[in-house]
């Protein structure tokens, strides 16, 4: 399974990135074989739709879950179209704690608010 | 740690945000202020900033047409649904938005889409905290952009050097620019005055807030220029749970402050503590 | 001839002047181009004759014809539209309405369907006139659309009538499609620091494009002698001041048009759009 972290920088270490379209990296981890790797948010300076840009690009890393901040409705709408589940980040400082958070099974799963439909 | 981001807008222009956010700000302590105002950016007047950093802020792609591989096919003319490529094959950069259709369709390769600069943002101290400002060129689209980035600055700032507060001026209006500065603010403060076109843009910015489920309270400004329309929007405010943080009554001393270039809860403290400035300013916290 | 006002600053009284014009000066109509929030209206009264919606267009994808090739995503420059696992996505408000995703689909799997953005009213006020405002709908994030269909509208008037223009505040991208190919634009400013700052972008933008103004003093009395020496400096005509009078602000509050309570005010409209003449038969 993979996931991906919010992150301001490279490593365990890096500090959690508050927002999602316009995070500066993403920090995408394999959970079966515990490799990881940074990947930076392309899309952060787009003028709109970062949201949309930054989902695209998870996907792209075949992302089956992604652990975010509040998400912008475009955001949201663009997880579901891609099929990425969505647990709410909390205040984990850290990629290294949000990361055995999760594990922990301490996460709160987000769950599809009604009305969202856009498309 | 959560940040607190107040941000102060009006939907109608002129009803004071500007001259509020700046008497808020010397009472709010670990700040970080924004102007989103970046169509005319007003509160560095009162602020009296020290630019540390300017950078150019590049907006939307524009066309860029090389006349020395034009075959003038008009093919990019047609296409444009902004009008920004004259028949003769002029562009006007002011209507370009960036799409790329004209690069895509011209088959001379005559036009490519370049990154555009459309503003100048700021990076400034104050005597009461560091200070984000930027200015659009005028007639530039990306407003929402830039207001985006001078959000994000501040936020950046904000959890760099441990401050709780950002508080963010606005723009007039409810189109991008505004939508931009005001999704995900922890706090909206709506400034309106007691007018009849005050009420009508009141009550079109409140629906854009709830659009976005803001937590937005108002401010009534000059309330005793007229007690009916006062009493209208109050009637309005009840109607919808909207809390009135505070209602200010004209004085010429507010004005001048502002023309002093001073401001104004600073200069007129007894006034302000009069009218419950002080209260109201707790409640942001 | 069309004649736009406009400010920088918002508050200075740009409804106040349009509306004031519109009942002094004959053979002219309005329009208010501030479709973010317009007021003209509320002011100049009346009834309504005629609404129009205004559409922007948003693609549609025939998934029985679509390959989910991704180049419409590849090209979108707004983020606007999103091929994902089974479905494309469109962010209906993102779309820029520039055609350009039909053009590069390969299978010709994109329409367009239209959206109502906001509309163009016309109303026949209660001093006569006819006015046309447009109001955007909230939640859109331009209103450029609509205003280029003013345009269009005071184009087909301008060449028998005077068209007033009242133009959105700031000097963004709505106020130069509001003002874009007019005559003679009149910037309402008031004499305080925020005033004068705002004021010199107008100055600015208008000079940049090419269009002759003056300028109103609003408020005149309200703050200091800032915005004269810049005028004097700068050589920018002031063509007339309205004086900052608790009499008028109680009729705009109450939205009444000062010069209709208080006719001793009428000439000085009339004055001023005199000028404006005369400074246009000399160019």
């Amino acid at each position: 399974m993979i996931i991906s972290i919010c992150s301001k920088k490279e490593g365990m270490d890096s500090l959690v990135d508050e927002r999602f379209g316009r995070s500066e990296n993403f920090t995408i981890i394999d959970l079966d074989t515990g490799d990881f790797k940074t990947v930076e948010n392309t899309g952060k300076n787009e003028a709109s739709g970062a949201g949309g840009n930054a989902v695209k690009l998870l996907a792209s890393h075949k992302v089956d879950v992604a652990i975010v901040p509040h998400l912008g409705p475009k955001a949201e709408i663009a997880m579901e179209g891609f099929e990425i589940k969505t647990v709410s980040q909390g205040d984990y400082k850290t990629v290294g704690e949000l990361l055995e958070a999760y594990k922990a099974g301490k996460l709160e799963v987000i769950t599809k608010k009604k009305g969202l439909t856009r498309v | 740690m959560k940040i607190n981001e107040i941000v102060v807008i009006s939907g109608k222009g002129g009803t004071g945000k500007t001259t509020l956010t700046a008497s808020i700000i010397p009472y709010l302590e670990d700040l970080v202020v924004g102007d989103c105002d970046v169509d005319a950016p007003d509160l560095d007047i009162l602020l009296d900033p020290k630019i540390q950093t300017t950078e150019k802020f590049i907006g939307l792609k524009k066309a860029i047409i090389h006349k020395e591989k034009c075959t003038n096919c008009g093919l990019c003319h047609t296409h444009c649904k902004f009008s920004a490529i004259s028949e003769d094959i002029v562009l006007t950069t002011s209507k370009c938005e960036g799409c790329g259709v004209c690069e895509f369709v011209c088959p001379s390769e005559a036009i490519t889409m370049e990154d555009a600069v459309v503003g100048d943002l700021y990076h400034s101290t104050t005597t009461f905290g560091d200070f984000i400002h930027a200015k659009l060129i005028p007639g530039e689209e990306t407003s929402g952009k830039l207001v985006a980035e001078v959000r994000k600055r501040a936020k950046k700032l904000a959890l760099e050097k441990d401050k709780k507060n950002i508080i963010v001026d606005g723009s007039p209006g409810i189109a991008c620019n505004v939508i931009s500065s005001i999704t995900g603010a922890s706090k909206v403060i709506l400034v309106t005055e007691p007018t009849f076109s005050g009420i009508h843009d009141l009550k079109r910015i409140y629906e854009l807030c709830q659009k976005f489920n803001l937590k937005t309270q108002v401010v009534i400004n000059k309330y005793d220029l007229s007690p009916t329309h006062s009493e209208l929007i109050e009637e309005f405010c009840r109607e919808n749970s909207i809390p009135i943080g505070l209602k200010i009554p004209f004085t010429k001393k507010i004005v001048q402050s502002v023309v002093k270039k001073k401001i104004p809860s600073l200069e007129e403290k007894e006034f302000f503590k009069e009218i419950g400035f002080f209260d109201f300013i707790n409640t942001l916290t | 001839m069309k004649i736009a006002i406009l400010s920088g600053k918002g508050g200075t009284g740009k409804t106040t002047v349009t509306s004031n014009f519109a009942i002094n000066i004959e053979n002219s109509i309005a329009i208010d181009s501030d479709v973010e929030e317009p007021n003209l209206h509320l002011f100049l009264g009346g009834q309504k004759t005629d609404t129009e919606s205004v559409f922007t267009s948003y693609p549609t994808i025939d998934k029985d014809l679509c390959t989910n090739c991704g180049k419409c995503g590849d090209f979108c420059n707004y983020n606007a539209i999103i091929p994902a696992k089974n479905q494309v996505i469109v962010f209906k408000e993102s779309c820029h309405d520039c055609g350009g995703c039909k053009l590069v689909c390969p299978t010709g799997a994109i329409t367009y369907e239209k959206r109502e953005i906001g509309k163009i009213i016309k109303d026949k006020t209660s001093f006569g006139g006819d006015l046309f405002y447009g109001i955007l709908d909230i939640g859109e994030m331009s209103g450029v659309k609509i205003i280029n269909n003013l345009t269009e509208i005071s184009n087909s008037y301008s060449s028998n009538k005077t068209v007033f223009i009242d133009s959105p505040p700031g000097t963004s991208c709505s106020t130069v499609a509001a003002v874009e190919e007019v005559d003679y634009a009149i910037i309402v400013s008031e004499p305080t620091p925020f005033g004068v700052s705002d004021m010199k972008m107008v100055v600015d933008m208008l000079q940049e494009m090419k269009i002759p103004f003056g300028i109103i003093i609003n408020k005149a009395g309200l703050g200091d002698n800032e915005i004269y020496e810049y005028c004097k400096d700068k050589k920018v005509e002031i063509l007339g001041e309205i004086p900052f009078d608790k009499e008028i602000a109680k009729l705009y509050a109450d939205g009444k048009i000062f010069s209709s309570s208080l006719p001793k005010y009428q000439k000085l409209f009339k004055d001023i759009y005199k000028k404006i003449v005369d400074r246009r038969r000399a160019l």
